[in-house]
């Protein structure tokens, strides 16, 4: 297998090839960039006999693959072109007509060539109407233009030596038998939403670092701020308690209260919905530390842990049906919200939920997502709601749906999406090259069961491959069966470098509660 | 006489057999001519992936590169391993959807 850090490597050209290229460098190159045709569907064909069949120069077929030699611009198909090699010295090199790519005919293979592939894509990106804007589009696409990398700080995932000295001190109160870190949280009234969420967000790797790691530090930030009310300090606080070693279940009054003070609107003692919560917290965050910073960064270059966490980048591309023209968008996301195929009951990829990357037909237009830049938490949001439009009711979808503990988020990569768009061209991006990977663990699962306006929410947590489920106070081991077959509505994953570390934490100690049942606090069943 | 008489008629079987290729080369060149070949290519790749047909065979290739190594695999091989395989796991619903097409493609082309 090639090396793993760049998942594209490009292929290094065949004797033949160099040769050829050494002789007549691109001056083939661009002189086939007129023959070339572009299809509206981004393939380029070679395109010189407008009036005629492509025909092989030998035995007359027409059908299947045709090779269009460099040279001498002549026809051949596979089976004939090594008579023309042989015949003709210095024609070893041609294209596969209908997909544009290179075949070196004494290799009898497939060659590359970034150069020759460059040439073709800017041929493609010239034939779209709109000129110089999509021109522009597509040379990002090439990657000719240098953006900034941008480097997410992995800083706060390396640093648990501190935050290990810290807990193993208070290890020895522990009577329990869970990981650190686990302990119930008391429902204050209808708050299993807000329960769910923070058991979820304090075991997001990135996040129980930072707090573990003393990065908000509570007397700081009031003496900085003078406000009374914050957050943070709210979470680090229940951080604190959930990691002290005591497993009697914490309220969180506090934080309730904090946060009714900054989503008014949603302080009440109705059931709220959990991803709505999950969004005002990283919002609250956000806003927390955009005041303490002074600093009113957007979303995709912000420095806050919350946004450090979980903000990625989409990538919209919308292409007009009729003449082609393609119009890119970024927006920053700090989670990706996935609609639930009803009528899908059992299908192929019932494992893999419905991934946003399918073209939604909007009038004469399509529309495709990828996503540009991964998080390093990725959560996904399930939508469970149906609205019927006959009797004007919602209702909840209560189907259940597989989903993967290990999830490869390559397909859904902007490279991945824009390099199959071209075709088969070898391409570097300036973002291919993944320091991070796109290879992600889940580690938390939001589960709903109930009806749409009276329901609960549980949250399913993976402590070192081990699940356990976090219903407000009660805190139990359970099989992953259980996890697998429940209402699934917020997926949590985590990029795999950060999972596998926090699994070879070693001042975790584990030890199975099987031993003595009855002997643990309450909380702890 | 010199022929026999009791030779059996010359069958009508030969005579169609000289006429089929000879109307398939028309149809196949007719769809060439007005471009409803790269149409109907564009809804095949389309089918193909929607049901999952092109994973399927790209994971064969995968295994097959995996097995032989990187470097010792030529397209040709390839396309041979897979070129039966592919053709027999071709859904039977996409296969309908294209003689369909087709089939409305004569008609209007008055053939």
């Amino acid at each position: 297998m090639c090396a793993r850090n760049s998942i594209y490597t490009t292929p290094k050209p065949c004797k033949h090839l160099a040769d050829y290229k050494l002789r007549h460098g691109f001056n083939t190159y661009y002189s086939i960039r007129n023959c070339l045709k572009t299809t509206p569907n981004g393939r380029t064909r070679v395109a010189k006999h407008t009036t005629k069949i492509p025909r092989c120069s030998f035995c007359d077929r027409y059908q299947g693959r045709l090779y269009f030699c460099l040279m001498c611009s002549s026809l051949w198909c596979p089976t004939h072109i090594l008579l023309h090699t042989q015949s003709e010295k210095g024609h070893e090199v041609a294209i596969d007509m209908n997909r544009s790519e290179l075949y070196c005919c004494l290799c009898c293979d497939q060659v590359y060539d970034p150069d020759f592939d460059k040439v073709v894509v800017c041929n493609q990106v010239k034939d779209l109407p709109g000129g110089s804007k999509s021109k522009t589009n597509g040379f990002e696409a090439c990657g000719e233009k240098s953006s900034k990398r941008k480097r997410l700080d992995f800083g706060i995932g390396l640093d648990l030596k501190k935050s290990k000295l810290l807990v193993s001190m208070r290890d020895r109160r522990a009577k329990s038998c869970y990981p650190l870190g686990l302990r119930g949280l008391n429902n204050l009234g209808s708050t299993c939403f807000m329960n769910s969420v923070l058991q979820a967000l304090l075991h997001a790797p990135p996040l129980r670092n930072y707090f573990l790691n003393d990065r908000h530090n509570s007397i700081q930030c009031r003496k900085r701020s003078g406000e009374k009310l914050c957050l943070l300090c709210d979470i680090d606080a229940i951080s604190s308690a959930m990691f002290s070693g005591d497993r009697t279940p914490y309220t969180p009054a506090h934080f309730l209260y904090s946060w009714w003070q900054h989503s008014s609107n949603l302080a009440s003692y109705e059931e709220q919905d959990a991803h709505e919560f999950f969004i005002s917290v990283l919002d609250g965050i956000h806003e927390m530390e955009s005041k303490i910073r002074n600093s009113g960064k957007d979303d995709g270059d912000c420095q806050c842990i919350a946004h450090r966490a979980f903000s990625g980048l989409l990538r919209s591309d919308v292409t007009c049906i009729s003449c082609g023209f393609t119009s890119t968008t970024y927006d920053p996301c700090v989670d990706i919200s996935l609609n639930m195929d009803t009528s899908n009951l059992s299908s192929s990829n019932a494992n893999k939920p419905i991934k946003p990357d399918e073209k939604t037909e909007l009038r004469d237009s399509s529309k495709q997502l990828s996503i540009r830049r991964l998080p390093l938490v990725l959560c996904l949001h399930i939508k469970r709601v149906e609205h019927s439009l006959v009797r004007k009711i919602s209702r909840k979808i209560n189907q259940y749906m597989q989903f993967p503990f290990s999830l490869d988020m390559t397909p859904y990569l902007s490279s991945s999406i824009v390099r199959s768009k071209f075709g088969n061209r070898i391409f570097t991006f300036e973002y291919d090259n993944s320091n991070s990977s796109a290879a992600y663990e889940i580690f938390a699962v939001i589960a709903h069961s109930g009806m749409l306006e009276s329901g609960h929410y549980v949250t399913y947590l993976r402590l070192k491959n081990q699940w356990y489920k976090c219903d407000d106070a009660w805190i139990s081991e359970v099989d992953e069966g259980i996890v697998r077959a429940s209402q699934c509505y917020m997926l949590f994953y985590v990029q795999k470098l950060l999972y596998n570390e926090a699994i070879e934490d070693s001042s975790f100690v584990h030890i199975s509660p099987r031993r003595d049942p009855f002997d643990s606090t309450a909380g702890c069943s | 006489m010199k022929h026999s008489v009791n030779r059996p008629p010359t069958p009508d079987g030969a005579e169609d057999q000289g006429n089929e290729p000879i109307l398939q080369e028309i149809i196949k060149i007719k769809l060439i001519e007005s471009g409803e070949k790269e149409r109907l290519m564009e809804m095949l790749r389309e089918r193909l992936i929607e049901c999952g047909w092109k994973d399927e065979m790209k994971a064969l290739c995968r295994a097959y590169v995996k097995k032989k190594g990187r470097n010792n695999v030529t397209v040709d091989d390839l396309v041979h391993l897979i070129t039966p395989k592919g053709r027999a796991s071709v859904r039977d619903s996409v296969k309908a959807e294209l003689l369909q097409r087709i089939r409305s493609f004569l008609t209007s082309a008055a053939l």
